[in-house]
């Protein structure tokens, strides 16, 4: 029933990379492994699967970790996917990735199934938000009531449905439980994480460009 | 004690440059020894003298005990240093120095003037030894300022010490070389001296300068290795003891895990966390919460916090409610637990969520005292609101909220 999904995983530890393979579903295939910044490139680029797994911390390269492996990789982001795992709980790690252009972001601690699920959701096109990221996001575009984007161009604020998503997931809801609550379809939510993901990445909001600035990514 | 205490000049006990009580407490004699030692051999063409002066321009100055505690590994010392002893606040062999150099300059410049006293060249030499001496003291006295605060000891009193040093020196320089030349020949000549100064430091300028950069990547290094002495010691005492507490205990799955948790959340605070005041942040509180929760009942929690605000009677009655609310979720409800802290200007919410089935709070009976009054009565005393959703399926969520109170002077 579910379709199977080819990726290619990158991280220095190659204990981690074979609990990853291990704990992934049938249907997720590993193309492909590299444990730092070069080997990543040159692996995704041979390859180009369709998502790539990748660790914020990489060593090698220019000491940018996962987020220089995205940025020498940005023409292909059309076709290849990629998603942040990470043990760090640091704002600007997950802020940098993110905005490089990676799809998603989750924390090691995820389970097998739930990594597999965020895996295909990110082949599909559709973002991946932990309840963490989605708290940074929060933090980031705050919570005050006046706070609330008007038009859907605007990228500095979010919507006030948006809020309402990034609530949800950052208190544990899943999309499924989150369309469940609000009383919109699974489609519709993955629409609202896609745009927050996009303000994520393009917004100029000052927190956010001081978190970038921290890592030199502007 | 078998080790010799390094080679330096403590600024306690010393008569003059404290040279004498240094060698003492490096050779492990009395310092009167050393000192009558000294003395002793002045007479033979002032060797006691000259050993003095070269010990003093080469030892550096500081607390040879102090040194030696600071060579010491960094896993083996103590993380806070020892009291320092006071210093002597006012530099008495200084200002005794520096009145008789003045007295020497004022008879030179009498001299002079035409007043005839036949030490002419006595007296230049004594000016030419104490201003050199001023000057090298003084050295050493920004090199301790740098030793004892990191703002690097340029108090504007040493900066003019060195300048009446070198003045005094060039001054008993020229003296002494033009004894019988009349003062205008003494005056282009030191023109024509300075002149030959400037053109030398201009040639030296660069070379002084690598010197300079030089230090300064070697006091960056030394910063290096001493964070990686840090890092080190810090996962020695903690990383490895848990290491080796998980291994003996490798038998018992619940004990594993719970120190591998408490492990993860140290490593994590000390990694990313800013250490903040005791009783300034909510966001610690919480955190502290979490982990005594984890710690007793041995369940992760995935916890987001959005926003932070200090603590007050209110908070701490959520956070009370809060943690009743974790060990219910942790034990009545099934993984994964969830902690949500979220801090608005008119009011800060949690909520703890689980996927267990629930309960109904109608149907709690009424000797359960855990929900009915440790969670919701807390809260609502504190003028909040506390409420229990429980879908079929969907888990339980707690959710808890109080208002913020009003700051003062600041409308809201």
């Amino acid at each position: 029933m579910t379709t199977d999904v080819d990726v290619v995983l990158v991280d220095d530890h190659l204990m981690f990379r074979a609990g990853v393979r291990a704990s992934l579903d049938a249907s997720v295939h590993v193309v492909g492994e590299a444990d730092d910044v070069d080997a990543a490139i040159t692996l995704v680029r041979a390859l180009q699967p369709p998502v790539v797994v990748l660790d914020v911390h990489l060593p090698g390269g220019m000491g940018g970790g996962g987020a220089e492996v995205i940025t020498a990789c940005a023409d292909l982001l059309s076709t290849t996917r990629f998603l942040a795992l990470s043990v760090s709980d640091a704002a600007e790690d997950v802020v940098a990735v993110i905005r490089a252009g990676a799809r998603g972001y989750v924390t090691k601690a995820i389970t097998g199934p739930d990594l597999s699920d965020a895996v295909r959701r990110v082949a599909g096109g559709d973002a991946v938000f932990s309840p963490r990221l989605a708290g940074f996001v929060l933090d980031a575009f705050g919570t005050a009531a006046g706070d609330v984007a008007t038009g859907d161009d605007e990228l500095d604020r979010l919507s006030a449905r948006e809020r309402e998503v990034m609530r949800l997931i950052a208190r544990g809801y899943s999309y499924r439980e989150v369309a469940t609550e609000l009383f919109i379809s699974i489609k519709t939510v993955e629409t609202h994480v896609s745009a927050v993901l996009r303000k994520l990445q393009l917004s100029s909001r000052h927190e956010l460009t001081r978190w970038a600035a921290a890592r030199r990514l502007l | 004690m078998t080790e010799r205490l390094p080679l330096r000049r403590p600024s306690r006990g010393r008569w003059v440059g404290g040279v004498c009580v240094g060698l003492a407490a490096h050779l492990g004699l009395p310092v009167v020894t050393v000192r009558l030692v000294m003395i002793l051999l002045t007479p033979f063409g002032g060797a006691g003298v000259l050993l003095y002066v070269w010990f003093w321009v080469a030892v550096p100055a500081g607390d040879p005990a102090q040194v030696a505690a600071e060579t010491r590994p960094a896993a083996l010392s103590r993380l806070a240093p020892r009291l320092r002893e006071p210093g002597r606040r006012v530099p008495l062999t200084d200002i005794g120095v520096g009145l008789l150099l003045l007295v020497a300059a004022g008879l030179l410049i009498a001299v002079r003037a035409g007043v005839e006293i036949d030490y002419s060249w006595v007296v230049p030499t004594l000016i030419l030894v104490g201003g050199a001496g001023l000057a090298w003291s003084q050295l050493d006295a920004v090199e301790r300022g740098r030793w004892l605060s990191r703002a690097g000891g340029r108090t504007p009193v040493s900066v003019l010490r060195l300048l009446g040093g070198i003045v005094l020196t060039g001054l008993g320089v020229l003296l002494l070389v033009g004894q019988d030349a009349p003062l205008e020949a003494l005056a282009r000549s030191a023109v024509a001296a300075l002149a030959v100064l400037v053109g030398a430091a201009l040639v030296l300028a660069p070379w002084w300068l690598r010197l300079v950069n030089e230090l300064g990547d070697e006091r960056a290094a030394r910063a290096r290795e001493s964070e990686r002495a840090d890092i080190a010691a810090h996962l020695h005492d903690s990383v490895l003891q848990t290491l080796a507490l998980i291994r003996a205990r490798s038998d018992d799955p619940d004990a594993v895990s719970r120190y591998a948790r408490a492990q993860e959340r140290e490593l994590r605070a000390w990694l990313y966390d800013d250490r903040t005041t005791p009783g300034t942040s909510l966001a610690a509180e919480l955190k502290d919460v979490v982990a005594e929760v984890e710690d007793t009942r041995g369940a992760a929690i995935e916890t987001v916090v959005v926003g932070d605000c200090v603590p007050d009677l209110a908070t701490e009655a959520l956070l009370q409610a809060t943690r009743e609310a974790l060990i219910n979720a942790v034990v009545h409800g099934r993984p994964p637990v969830s902690l949500y802290l979220e801090v608005a200007a008119e009011r800060i919410e949690v909520f703890v969520r689980d996927r267990g089935e629930g309960f109904d709070l109608a149907e709690v009976p009424a000797d359960r005292f855990g929900v009915r009054e440790s969670i919701i009565g807390r809260v609502r005393r504190r003028g909040g609101t506390a409420t229990v959703q429980n879908k079929p399926g969907r888990g339980t969520e707690v959710h808890l909220c109080v208002p913020t109170t009003e700051q003062e002077g600041e409308p809201r």
